[in-house]
Order: C-alpha cells, then sequence, then structure tokens
C-alpha cells in the first residue's frame, strides 16, 4: 500500500503532482476557454448558448440517472466530467442551436452512451460524439445551420434557441462551412476554380482557421500540464497529414491541400479534446499511437469518399470499437521478458 | 557520472531524508525486555532450543532454523528466558550485557564452507526487507557462475536514511564486506549503486575506494528516482542486465546486496558478532528527535519511539519500511525485526489518509510510471473482475509492488493492493491445485498396494488349495486360465513400463531442479512397483496353474 499521496503537498516536489481526476475534468474545460472565446467572437453568443445549454442539461441528465441508479449524485457530479461532457458537444454543434436539439444530444451522451454502460470509466464509446453523431444523422437540416460569422449577437438568436423560427426561414440564415462547401462543389469544378470564384462569405475561412489555432492552443497547455500525453493527437495529426498529402498530391485540382484538412473542421479540436479522451480511447503507448493513426486515416477516408464533409465523431466512434482489440494485441513486453529474437 | 542505461517509468515523491539525515547514528539505550518473534526471515521460523528460566548472553542461540531456507536467531540482551510461545521469545534483561561471541576470522584466510557455516552461524538475513537467509543467497553460486556484486545502496524509498548513515560511518567496513561475499560466490567485480542524494555517504565511500581489496569497487552514482533501489531496476541501470521474469539476479550472473547486509556478515567474521542488532531509522513529524540508531532486535517500538521525543498528540499513524511499500502498524507494542528498517510517526498532515477512490479514467499515468511497463489499468480491470487468465496475459506476476502507479493515480485507486490480492488468490489457487494432485496420487498408491496385498492373499491360498485337492471346476477354469494369462502378460508387460517411465521422470526432475520437492513423482513410483509386483504374483500364480493343470499345452504355448 503506497501511504504517499499524489495528492500531498510539499514544496520540494512541485513537478511531482498528478491532479485528481476531477481537476483534470476541470483543467480540459479550461483549455476549452482559448477555443470558445474565439468561435464567439466569429459566431457570436449562441457558442455560448450552446455550450452553457449542453452543460445544464448535462448536469440536470447525470443527476437524474444518478438518482435512479441510487448511485451518490454529489461527489459523482463534482468529478466535472458530465460538466466537460456538455462543454464538448456544445461546442461542436453550429450557433445558438434550439434547446430541443441540445437536450437530445445530451440524452443521447450522458444517459445512453455513458450511464447505461455503468458510468465514468466504463463508456466504451466518447459520449459526446455519441450524441453528436446522432443528430447528425437524425436532424441534418439542424445540425448544418452554420451561420456565415457575424455580429456578437445574431439575428434572431432568441428565436434560433427556443425553436420558434419556422423552418422555412432556417435555410435562408444557414451558410457552409468550408468543409462543406468545398465537398459539395460540383464535380466539374477544380480546385483553383473553387476557390477563385470565392464560395464563402468574406472572412469564413480566415475565421475558422484562427478558431482551430485556438484549439491548438488549448491542446497545448494540456499538453504542457500533462493532462493528455502526445501519442493519439500526434499520431492522429500526422496520419492526416500524410494521406492528405497523398490525395493531393493524386489529384492536386480537386483534392483540398494538407493544410485545408487540418486548419477546417474539428480536426484540431478533434486531436486534442475528442480523440483523447481517455476512457474510450486504447490505453498502452502502442495502441494509443494506432489508435489516433486510425482515426486520421478515417476522418481522412471519409472526408475525400464518404458523404459526409467533417468525420472527426464517426472516425473516432469507429476506432472506439477497435479499443478492446487493440488493448488485447498492444500489451508492452515488461521488462525481463525476452523480446521474440533473443530468447536464450 | 552519467549512466547509459535505464528502466522504464519511475517517479518522484518527496524525499523527507533530511530530517533522519542530520543526526549522528547513536546507540539506542539498553532495553529492559526484547521479544523476539521465531519468523524475522523468509521461509520456515526457527524452531526455540532454549526453555523457560534458562540464562543467556548476548548471542547466545535461542532459536534454530527449521528448513532449508531459515534462520538462527540470537539472544539480543542478556538475561533470563522468561516466556517462549508459538511465536516467539521474551528475554529480561539482566542489565549486565554479558556477549558470547563466536572465535574470531579472518576471512581471507578461511574456506569458503567456514565462512558460510559463520554466516548460518550468526543468523545473517538480507536486512533490505525481504530478509532471505544470507548464506543460502550465497550458494546459489552453486547453480550460477556470478561475475558480479551489487552493492545496492540507492535507498529510494523517502524518509528512510539507514544506509545512508550506515555507509557515513562504516563505508570501510561495508566495502570489507563485500569482498568477503565476492570472494564466497566468485564475483570478479563489485559495483556500488547509490543515489545521488547522498553527498556525505559517497564520499565516505570516494574516500575507501582506493584501498579496497583484492576486487577493485566501482562506485556508480545514479539519479535519485523512484524505484532505482528495486533489484532488477539497479542492475538495469548498472549493468544493462535484463533480469528474466520470474528468475533471479543470479540467471544474469549477479548478486545483490545492501549495505547493512554486508557491513553483519563482516562483523560476524572478523568479530565473532551474530546478528542481534541493526541500524533502524526513526523518523516523521512526529519525533522530536529523529535520526538512525543501533538498536537491539526485540526492542519495542513504542520504547524506541518515545526515546525519540514521540508526541502522542500529534501522532496520525506509525509505518514500518518507507511510505511507498511499508505498512502501518497496527499496535506499537511490536518488536523491532531483522526486517524493521524505518520507522515512520507520521502526523496526519504529512501522510494523509488517501482520498476516497473514484473510478479510473484510463489516463494511463500510471503505465507511464511503472518501472516494469506493465498495464496498470488494465491489470487493475481485471484484477477487479477477478479475470485469472486476463491477469496473466498482462503479466501480474512481473509486478514488483512499488507502488508507483498507486502514488500518481489521479482516482486514488489501491492500485497496488488489488494486485497483492489476486496474487495471493492466484497462488493459493495453485497450491490447492497442487495439494489435489497429491491426494490423487496417495489414493493411487493406497489402491495399488491393496490390489497387490489382495494379490498375494490370492496366491496364498489358491497354493493351499492346489495342494490339499483338486476341484472339479478346475478344468473349467484351466482354459479361461489361459485366456487370463495373456491379458496378465499384457497388464505385466505395462506395469514394467510405467516403472521405467516414472523412474525416468523421476531421475530428470531431480536432475534438473534439486531443490523442488519430489514426493509427488516418488509416489507415482512407488505407485508403478506396486501395481508391477501385482502383475508379477498374478502372472506367476495363472502360470503355475496353467502348469499343474494342463501341462503340455501350456508349456508349448510358453516355449512358441
Amino acid at each position: 500500500m503506497s501511504m504517499m499521496q499524489a495528492s500531498q503537498t510539499d514544496s520540494q516536489n512541485a513537478a511531482a503532482k498528478r491532479p485528481s481526476t476531477a481537476n483534470i475534468m476541470r483543467w480540459v474545460i479550461i483549455a476549452t476557454l482559448p477555443g470558445i472565446v474565439t468561435m464567439s467572437y466569429f459566431f457570436g453568443l449562441g457558442v455560448l448558448s450552446n455550450v452553457l445549454l449542453a452543460a445544464a442539461f448535462g448536469m440536470a441528465f447525470e443527476a437524474a440517472i444518478l438518482r435512479l441508479r441510487k448511485r451518490p449524485i454529489r461527489v459523482t457530479l463534482n468529478d466535472s466530467s458530465a460538466l466537460l461532457t456538455g462543454v464538448l458537444l456544445g461546442v461542436s454543434l453550429p450557433p445558438a442551436s434550439p434547446w430541443w436539439l441540445i437536450g437530445v444530444g445530451m440524452v443521447a451522451a450522458i444517459i445512453v452512451a455513458k450511464q447505461l454502460y455503468g458510468g465514468l470509466g466504463h463508456n466504451p464509446f466518447n459520449p459526446a460524439m455519441v450524441g453528436y453523431a446522432l443528430l447528425l444523422v437524425s436532424f441534418p437540416t439542424y445540425m448544418t445551420l452554420w451561420a456565415p460569422p457575424q455580429g456578437a449577437v445574431p439575428t434572431d438568436l432568441w428565436a434560433h434557441i427556443s425553436g420558434s423560427l419556422p423552418t422555412a426561414q432556417l435555410d435562408s440564415l444557414s451558410g457552409a462551412t468550408p468543409l462543406d462547401a468545398f465537398k459539395h462543389k460540383s464535380e466539374a469544378m477544380l480546385a483553383s476554380e473553387f476557390w477563385a470564384a470565392q464560395p464563402l462569405p468574406s472572412g469564413t475561412l480566415t475565421a475558422w482557421r484562427l478558431i482551430a489555432v485556438a484549439w491548438l492552443v488549448g491542446g497545448v497547455l494540456l499538453l504542457v500540464k500533462r493532462i493528455i500525453s502526445w501519442h493519439i493527437p500526434v499520431a492522429m495529426l500526422s496520419s492526416m497529414i500524410l494521406l492528405a498529402t497523398l490525395f493531393y498530391l493524386s489529384s492536386p485540382s480537386h483534392a483540398g491541400s494538407p493544410l485545408f484538412h487540418l486548419l477546417t473542421g474539428a480536426t484540431l479540436f478533434g486531436a486534442f479534446f475528442i480523440a483523447t479522451d481517455p476512457v474510450s480511447a486504447a490505453t498502452s503507448r502502442r495502441g494509443k499511437l494506432i489508435y489516433g493513426a486510425g482515426i486520421g486515416a478515417l476522418i481522412m477516408i471519409i472526408r475525400s469518399v464518404g458523404g459526409y464533409p467533417d468525420a472527426v465523431a464517426f472516425a473516432v466512434l469507429l476506432m472506439n470499437l477497435c479499443v478492446p482489440l487493440l488493448d488485447l494485441y498492444s500489451v508492452p513486453r515488461p521488462t525481463g521478458h525476452a523480446s521474440r529474437g533473443d530468447r536464450r | 557520472m552519467p549512466t547509459a542505461f535505464d528502466f522504464p517509468g519511475g517517479i518522484y515523491p518527496p524525499e523527507r531524508k533530511h530530517r533522519s539525515q542530520q543526526s549522528a547514528l547513536l546507540e539506542a539505550p539498553l532495553p529492559r525486555q526484547v521479544i523476539l518473534p521465531l519468523q524475522q526471515h523468509s521461509g520456515q521460523p526457527s524452531t526455540p532450543c532454549v526453555n523457560e528460566g534458562d540464562v543467556v548472553k548476548v548471542g547466545s542461540i535461542i532459536a534454530r532454523q527449521e528448513g532449508m531456507i531459515s534462520s538462527h536467531l540470537h539472544a539480543s540482551i542478556s538475561g533470563v528466558i522468561v516466556e517462549i510461545s508459538a511465536t516467539q521469545i521474551t528475554i529480561d534483561s539482566d542489565g549486565r550485557d554479558d556477549w558470547q561471541r563466536l572465535p574470531e576470522m579472518n576471512w581471507q584466510l578461511s574456506e569458503p564452507l567456514a565462512l558460510l557455516e559463520r554466516l548460518n552461524d550468526s543468523g545473517i538475513v538480507g536486512l533490505g526487507g525481504a530478509g532471505f537467509p544470507t548464506h543460502i543467497k550465497t550458494r546459489v553460486v552453486e547453480q550460477h557462475s556470478i561475475h558480479t556484486l551489487v552493492i545496492n545502496a540507492a535507498e529510494c524509498e523517502p524518509y528512510i536514511t539507514a544506509d545512508d548513515l550506515t555507509l557515513r560511518h562504516y563505508a570501510g567496513d561495508v566495502l570489507e564486506g563485500a569482498q568477503l561475499i565476492a570472494k564466497l560466490c566468485g564475483a570478479r567485480h563489485i559495483v556500488i549503486g547509490i543515489e545521488d542524494n547522498k553527498p556525505e555517504a559517497i564520499e565516505a565511500l570516494r574516500q575507501v575506494l582506493s584501498t579496497s581489496q583484492p576486487l577493485a569497487v566501482q562506485l556508480k552514482v545514479i539519479p535519485t528516482r523512484y524505484p532505482s533501489g528495486g533489484e532488477r531496476q539497479l542492475i538495469k541501470k548498472l549493468l544493462d542486465l535484463n533480469v528474466p521474469s520470474g528468475g533471479l539476479p543470479a540467471d544474469v550472473g549477479v548478486l545483490c546486496h545492501n549495505p547493512g547486509t554486508l557491513l553483519a556478515c563482516l562483523q560476524a567474521v572478523r568479530d565473532g558478532q551474530p546478528l542481534v542488532s541493526r541500524v533502524v531509522t526513526l523518523t516523521g513529524d512526529a519525533l522530536a528527535q529523529p535520526g538512525n540508531r543501533w538498536v537491539r532486535l526485540g526492542t519495542s517500538v513504542r520504547e524506541l519511539l518515545e526515546q525519540a521525543g514521540l508526541d502522542r498528540a500529534q501522532l496520525s499513524h506509525v509505518i514500518q519500511g518507507g511510505p511507498m511499500m511499508g505498512s502501518p502498524l497496527l499496535t506499537l507494542d511490536t518488536p523491532v525485526t531483522k526486517l524493521t528498517n524505518c520507522l515512520i510517526a507520521a502526523t496526519f498532515d504529512e501522510l494523509p489518509q488517501a482520498p476516497a477512490e473514484s473510478p479510473c479514467i484510463r489516463c494511463g499515468e500510471c503505465e507511464s510510471v511503472c518501472p516494469v511497463a506493465l498495464l496498470p489499468q488494465q491489470l487493475h480491470w481485471y484484477a477487479r473482475a477477478k479475470d485469472d487468465a486476463k491477469m496473466q496475459h498482462y503479466h501480474l506476476f512481473d509486478c514488483i509492488e512499488c507502488g508507483a502507479c498507486s502514488y500518481v493515480c489521479p482516482s486514488h485507486i489501491p492500485l497496488v493492493d488489488d494486485y497483492r490480492d489476486a496474487k495471493n488468490r492466484l497462488r493459493h489457487q495453485r497450491i490447492e491445485t497442487l495439494k489435489a494432485e497429491h491426494a490423487k496420487h496417495r489414493f493411487e498408491f493406497r489402491q495399488a498396494r491393496i490390489a497387490r496385498e489382495e494379490a498375494e492373499k490370492q496366491a496364498r491360498r489358491e497354493a493351499r488349495q492346489s495342494q490339499n485337492r483338486r476341484t472339479p471346476t478346475a478344468a473349467a477354469s484351466a482354459t479361461s486360465g489361459e485366456v487370463d494369462l495373456r491379458g496378465l502378460r499384457i497388464a505385466h508387460a505395462a506395469a514394467k513400463a510405467s516403472v521405467r517411465k516414472a523412474e525416468k521422470t523421476l531421475a530428470r526432475v531431480a536432475q534438473e531442479d534439486p531443490k523442488q520437492s519430489l514426493e509427488d513423482l516418488e509416489i507415482q513410483l512407488a505407485t508403478a512397483q506396486e501395481n508391477l509386483r501385482a502383475a508379477d504374483i498374478q502372472l506367476a500364480q495363472a502360470r503355475k496353474q496353467q502348469a499343474t493343470e494342463t501341462p503340455a499345452p501350456a508349456q508349448n504355448k510358453e516355449s512358441l
């Protein structure tokens, strides 16, 4: 039994500290702030309403189901994991999503994907991505409603959130994300023609790029604080860059550049905040490298060949499926076990 | 002096060695009473060889070793044996401190066998914590050739400074002890591994390094990191050798001893002084005068701590050993043994209770600190699920229980406790299986013996009958006797073959692993022999019967 606790305070040895589980969750939430602030700057208060609503739903559903499961409520809510799931789903949704859409997503995330599997630590799938994927396939109209970057208070903000905006009006307000626009350009059109035609409202591409950089900043914070290890993000981004380069080199006239894939959509957000969810990711270092690389490859394949413009959620969920297998076959060789070559 | 080789993982817990490091190594006051447990070493407890009321001197043997892995126990004060129980011997002091030493020896001129005998007679065991009898450890040379003796002076656990102080005061003696052991095990090199947080001990070693002979001694200063004092970790770090899983350092030609043990070896040989005292670190914030003491074995922990200024109001609990691998004492009325290297009288602030456990989020931090490169979180999962096959798959038995994983776990899961429970359960299962197997063999032996006795009885009866009179049924049984004869010949041949097989197996196993218990194989051989004897009798009897009843055809058949 180790009597020494990591939470001990000892002035001599500050470097050795490992935060508690609740603190890890809070650090991740803190690291989302640059991204949330930047998104809010470009997309307005709708981003905040998403995050706040999703977080509130998350806490409420968690409390409700813990009550049903007769588990301690306060202690579990204190671990902040439900809050984090809310924040992650909130920033993934189009700004100012209707409350019921967020509610449905959080039911899928907290109740189905997390608590029905046994709660924190037992969910095989990333809860936020389960919620997101469910909404994406069930309510495609609402899920592609990305308004162009605009002022702090978008028009009809309240009507959006309350869901009272007539459906007919929805389309006229929506714009496409860069990935979406590029994906749905006509077959005949060359990439160079597409960009020359200025297909997106002005500032859109820059906004997405700056948001991506903000997620990167948060990700670096997590790496520096040793909340996450480098294995998954590096493996995922490397395999994405590799595949994107291959696609780009094979048909430069029709494929997006590696930089385009890296800085648009949910790539960097996914690499640092979604794929790194420890519970649903592979555990060993080798397993993490394979897991991350798998996600990166799936994203590029779905983006290039599949039917969805962005693919982080599906890629993560598909790799979640592979985790038990990865865990079983990526057991490191303990010290003192002869490697296959030098068994004497 | 940097070393290129390294083991994975490791942690940097607060060292907290300064409190006990600063004061000199003192002699603890002579206790008025000592309680000496019969089990102060790995293996079998020793057997008392004195009676209540006997008068003993310091160094008198009061309990003898029992079985192969065991050790003698000596009186640590002079006085009267007042109580002998099933587990311990109590001695009241006469206050005179009369010694009974063994004759002094010159280790350089003595025969190895005599030296080994002296180590055994002196009751020396490894003082690092495992308590393996030193003379047995030294005898590994009978099966392995040893090239290097490693002095494990890493002392990586927080708080403990016993080896540090021992080296500062007895650097020369420790090295001489190492030369002595190196001679016994035939080592050609001596390497000292010491962490860089003990500058004074390193300096003391440097002073005497050049004068140590006959072997040159190499001093390697390694960075402070837990658990570099683990035998396997240190050997990796110093020599870049991997001790095989489930094996011993001797498998790669290395023997490890800690400084305290080497000093005790030298004292046993040079001064004829058996192991009756050891250096104990007394530390923790609840002590006013922390430090290291020479303590007579059997001294009460309570007495010792009170002499060091124990503040009962501040005391939360006392830990025996280090804070990572040691265990809390349930009572202070317990004696210091050969294995007590450190007593931490902790206040609540310095070593607080672990916060409540929360679910594992598989963050992988435990994996990154594991010095054996295991996957602690997977082991945790399967240990809780009692999935034994999976735990073997994830190499449960390679865990050295260092506690680094528990230390860093953000969910405060007592991981090592889980593994220890799982190991105990699996070991227990293995013993049960062996027991069942053993019982089966004994049963088979009994059956075979009964069958043999029955056959003998039958043979005698038949012999009597055939002498007395011929029954009318004898002719009828003669025909069936012919069929029986063939079956019996086959059975006889099979019994012979199984005896040969059992003999071969026994010989092979006995040669491969002389230490292993051969009882089961011996029973199997005996069973086969019984069966053969029964088959012999039955066959002989059937032949005789046939010969008397239908002499001609039977003989023809035999000759064919």
